[in-house]
């Protein structure tokens, strides 16, 4: 470990302890929610982005394996995946502990929940498929055919079906209203914590991928 | 101790334990791959 990559990771440490603390104990609840479930953005969020971020990733490294077949690419699309899917998970699950406190029940049909459902269901789909395959060639080819055939539809589950249709989900991000929108405050610990779950997911991606690196080196030297 | 305050101890030993996992995790990879 070098010393760049060991001061980053206790930077990492470090950055995510003041954004917990300052989420729970200095901001205080936003008003028009129930309770403190106004807190749970400061997680949800940042999940659901990072969720987002590693399908574009799966799809552009599927891309580059495709073009120039080279097993780190595989290997990068399937970590990638499955960090994605891991963060769509624990979107889902803050998503619906924020719908129980705020309307009574953990799962509402809501157009959000069911299209990260659907958006789950893909990505689920895609482990079921490298799992069915066993020549590690044409698995790596499907798998990246798959994923980004996966990936168009993410910007229509997480972005566009939930805005066509009336959704009780808060959309404070995007809302041009300014009476309904984020105070500076509660911004900047949004963004401290985006730019936290990032560095955390990059710092995962890196020892997926080298996992696979070594899992490979030694299949091929028992081959 | 509020609620808040027990939350709030909760999600950290949450990140710790998260945090010393990876770091282990990556540490093993490292030797590994040396």
């Amino acid at each position: 470990m070098n010393r760049v990559g060991f001061a980053l990771k206790w930077f990492l440490f470090v950055w995510m302890v003041v954004v917990i603390w300052a989420a729970f104990m200095w901001i205080p609840s936003a008003e028009g929610f129930k309770g403190e479930s106004s807190r749970i953005v400061f997680f949800h969020v940042p999940t659901a982005w990072v969720a987002t971020l590693a399908f574009l990733v799966s799809c552009i490294a599927s891309g580059m394996y495709l073009w120039r077949r080279e097993p780190k690419y595989d290997f990068g699309a399937a970590v990638s995946a499955g960090l994605g899917l891991l963060y769509a998970v624990l979107a889902t699950v803050t998503g619906a502990i924020f719908a129980k406190i705020m309307w009574g029940a953990y799962w509402n049909w809501d157009p959000r929940q069911t299209s990260i459902t659907i958006l789950l269901l893909i990505y689920a789909a895609y482990f079921a498929l490298r799992s069915a395959v066993a020549d590690p060639e044409k698995r790596a080819t499907l798998s990246a055919v798959y994923s980004i055939l996966a990936f168009v539809t993410v910007p229509f589950l997480m972005f566009i079906v939930p805005r066509i249709y009336f959704s009780l989900h808060p959309d404070v991000m995007t809302n041009a209203d300014p009476d309904n929108s984020l105070d500076s405050a509660h911004l900047i610990v949004l963004l401290a914590s985006l730019a936290g779950f990032t560095g955390l997911s990059v710092w995962l991606y890196s020892v997926g991928t080298r996992i696979e690196k070594i899992r490979h080196r030694r299949r091929q030297e028992v081959l | 101790m509020s609620d808040l305050t027990g939350i709030m101890a909760v999600t950290m030993i949450i990140w710790i334990g998260l945090f010393a996992y990876v770091y282990r995790l990556d540490r093993k990879v490292s030797r590994l791959e040396d």
